[in-house]
């Protein structure tokens, strides 16, 4: 890290420049040797961004939850993520933003966000390590207070496929997708083996879910907005938001927001629009942990698939 | 039946002798309309009309034109936002003087029975000397809405500043926004209906579809004889040219449920053999229903016959949102209570009503109280509390016959249970005690216990 360079920007980046930015050919786009890859050493900084109490509200609103004064971290994601993607639309970034799916997310939060609060938000990425399918790395934010106190990080593993260290670097999987989808493709086999527990809810998620998480998340990433989008990107289906579906398994957890907590997101098969899923909760009391499974029922000749598991700790 | 049971009013009074100064509030008579099937010949009718007409019959049998009571109180469950005062508008409409204050109550589908308790408890502490509770609900005629994004959008333009503004605010409008929203048919936080739900749970207690037929069954045959024997004439007022209520089977058989199809448990992998239909679930329903109390004072200088007084009310929740218990079985928890505080046990009840939202809803109940587990674990008991003699169990029929307009349901089974308390205490020579058991949307539940007044 001694050699970083943090550059701060001078305002949060739009969804859509970057995205179109990502679009455009790049140095990381041309097949190279694992020995050549290397994550850009720059850090990206944005200073006093205010955490909007109307976005908010109409996050948790989508949720499914309350208005609440402390922010759910779902908003703090929301606002860092496109620094992050802004990082990674980079020309020295060395995969394509095509194609990156996102495998977990974890949230770690030290104290309470109460909206309007001003915070500093940094973005880097980190941790490039060889996958049998690629190669995984880290987009990691910090959301920082005005005096320099870290308030959460937030640390998104991401699977860059078809650069894998074996030189396989052809990969024409529907995952060839316009920014990084959720899903995870080191399951490999266990996917079979997956028992349901008994169902506690069902979500039924319409057609618009990718739009309406958009509205609130200006995340407009092709994949999640509309059936035609992301056929043009190799998906049969538009996909439901991997962080929509943390976002409201956090929410329906009935967290503590006051406290410190920990939120650990694994993200499996993806949940396609429209669609229903449905979800088990268990409630640990005495460790403060929820876990929340979520799967698409078995239909047929279909077995069951898990598509994401989440976990949520109050710590303190 | 045992010959050594206490005296509710004296086990009472020994576990809390503040009760002494406590004064009776008493059920003096009801009065419904026949409960219609939703789309049914209520359909066009709204909530304030059914409501008027049911308090308009409870006046005329009971004479009291121009009375000024002390408050009726009642609710809908599917409330149009405009009818914020529903009850007491539609006291406004009846010959009932003008002067009577009325409240708007709401506990889902025990609206009806917590009615009886707020007025009971007014007239025990003597705030109020006489009260109507009661409940009304159509389902034919439920709120649509708009959805939220119109909502929204609409109260911006409404509070724009010039016309520029208004018409950018406007033209935010996407077509998906206007299609217009129905009361929706789940729980909020599980996303399941409730018939899913309590799939489940019966799934859960292995409650068997031939059980379930064989509840529906008595519940209709004891209906129909009730109709027959001429036991509802002083309960029910024809309206709309329905005499009966329109869900009532008279004919009804084990083979004809038998060839219904399950509706409920159909999508959910934990329930193995799906046991619920449309005939022993409640169909959706339009109706109204109205109880009158008072004190004994105002029996009296009224001329009426008590028939009951409400000793007590217990209410519970479960925590089934992450499914730790059945979204209905809220009642299961609070019967013991209220059997505790009054120093019963579940067989000293003479009559027992347990609303049928679901045949299984009645037989999971039942069989939590027979479990030991169930009891030891759930409810902290030394044991279970036992199983009941299920020929006083409905003994005129429940929803599953009648039908369920959701806030009237308590009305209807409060003042049928005053009503039997009151003819059976007559016959025997003693004091009846009636148990009711009404599960609610969102793992609620509300139960009461009435004791029969001869005097």
């Amino acid at each position: 890290m001694s050699d970083e360079r943090i550059k701060d920007l001078t305002d949060v980046p739009s969804f859509p420049a970057v995205y179109a930015a990502a679009l455009l050919p790049r140095r990381g786009d041309a097949p190279r040797t694992s020995r050549e890859k290397r994550l850009p050493g720059t850090a990206y900084r944005v200073r006093k961004v205010r955490i909007d109490a109307g976005r908010a509200a109409d996050f948790d609103h989508l949720m499914g939850g309350p208005a609440t004064e402390n922010v759910h971290p779902g908003v703090l994601h929301v606002l860092a993520f496109p620094i992050s993607l802004a990082l990674m639309a980079r020309g020295d970034f060395p995969f394509p933003l095509l194609g990156l799916v996102h495998l977990r997310n974890s949230v770690l939060q030290h104290r309470p966000v109460a909206v309007g609060e001003l915070v500093d938000v940094e973005c880097r990425v980190r941790e490039l390590r060889p996958h049998r399918k690629g190669h995984t790395f880290e987009a990691v934010s910090t959301i920082l207070a005005q005096d320099g106190e870290i308030i959460a990080t937030d640390v998104s593993t991401y699977l860059a496929k078809g650069t894998s260290s074996s030189g396989s670097s052809s990969s024409s999987s529907p995952s060839s997708a316009a920014g990084p989808s959720a899903g995870s493709s080191d399951q490999g086999s266990d996917h079979r083996d997956f028992a349901p527990p008994r169902p506690t809810a069902r979500w039924s998620l319409p057609a618009d879910t990718g739009r309406r998480y958009a509205e609130v998340s200006g995340d407009v990433n092709p994949i999640h907005m509309s059936g035609l989008s992301a056929k043009a990107f190799g998906f049969p289906r538009a996909i439901a938001h991997g962080m929509y579906t943390a976002s409201r398994a956090f929410t329906e957890s009935r967290v503590d927001l006051s406290r410190p907590l920990r939120w650990d997101v694994s993200f499996d098969a993806p949940v396609t629009l429209p669609g229903s899923v449905l979800v088990a909760y268990d409630e640990d009391r005495d460790s403060g942990t929820t876990r929340c499974v979520g799967w698409r029922p078995a239909k047929g000749e279909k077995a069951p698939r898990r598509c994401f598991e989440v976990e949520i700790q109050q710590l303190g | 039946m045992t010959e050594s049971r206490p005296a509710t009013a004296a086990a009472a009074h020994e576990a809390d002798s503040s009760r002494a100064v406590l004064r009776d509030a008493l059920v003096l008579g009801g009065n419904r309309i026949p409960f219609a099937r939703a789309g049914g010949p209520y359909a066009g009718i709204s909530n304030q009309d059914l409501l008027t007409a049911v308090l308009e019959g409870l006046v005329a049998r009971f004479g009291l034109q121009g009375e000024r009571l002390g408050e009726i109180a009642g609710g809908a469950v599917l409330k149009l936002a405009a009818d914020l005062n529903l009850t007491r508008e539609s006291a406004l409409g009846t010959p009932l003087d003008a002067r009577t204050p009325a409240i708007d109550m709401g506990r889902a589908c025990a609206t009806g029975l917590e009615s009886v308790v707020h007025v009971s408890n007014r007239i025990q502490l003597g705030q109020i000397d006489s009260a109507i509770a009661c409940g009304v609900d159509s389902a034919s005629d439920s709120p649509i809405e708009v959805t939220p994004r119109l909502r929204r959008t609409l109260h911006r333009a409404f509070a724009a500043k010039t016309p520029l503004q208004r018409i950018k605010a406007l033209g935010a409008i996407r077509p998906g926004d206007l299609a217009p929203v129905p009361p929706r048919n789940s729980e909020p936080r599980t996303g399941l209906s409730m018939g899913e739900h309590m799939a489940l749970t019966a799934a859960e207690w292995g409650i068997t579809r031939q059980a379930q037929d064989e509840l529906a069954l008595a519940s209709h045959q004891k209906l129909a004889a009730a109709y027959e024997a001429g036991f509802l004439d002083d309960l029910v007022t024809g309206y709309r040219g329905l005499g009966r209520d329109q869900n009532l089977r008279a004919d009804s058989s084990m083979e004809k449920l038998a060839s219904l199809k399950p509706v409920f448990g159909v999508k959910s992998p934990q329930v193995a053999e799906p046991t619920m239909t449309a005939g022993n679930s409640t169909p959706l329903s339009d109706g109204a229903s109205a109880v009158l109390l008072g004190s004994a004072e105002w029996a009296a200088e009224h001329d009426l016959t008590p028939l009951a007084r409400v000793v007590d009310a217990r209410i519970s929740a479960v925590d089934f949102v992450h499914g730790e218990e059945g979204l209905l079985m809220a009642p299961a928890y609070a019967v013991p209570e209220l059997l505790d505080a009054n120093g019963m046990t579940l067989q000293d009840v003479d009559l027992y009503e347990i609303h049928e939202a679901f045949a299984s809803t009645v037989l999971a109940t039942l069989a939590a109280w027979e479990s030991e587990e169930f009891c030891r674990h759930k409810l902290g008991r030394d044991s279970a509390l036992g199983s009941i003699d299920r020929d006083r169990l409905n003994v005129t029929g429940s929803s599953l016959a009648a039908g369920h307009p959701f806030a009237a349901t308590g009305g209807r089974i409060v003042a049928t249970l005053a009503k039997l308390l009151h003819q059976r205490a007559l016959e025997t020579g003693r004091p009846q005690r009636g148990l009711i058991s009404v599960c609610a949307a969102a793992g609620q539940g509300s139960v009461a216990l009435l004791e029969s007044v001869t005097s």
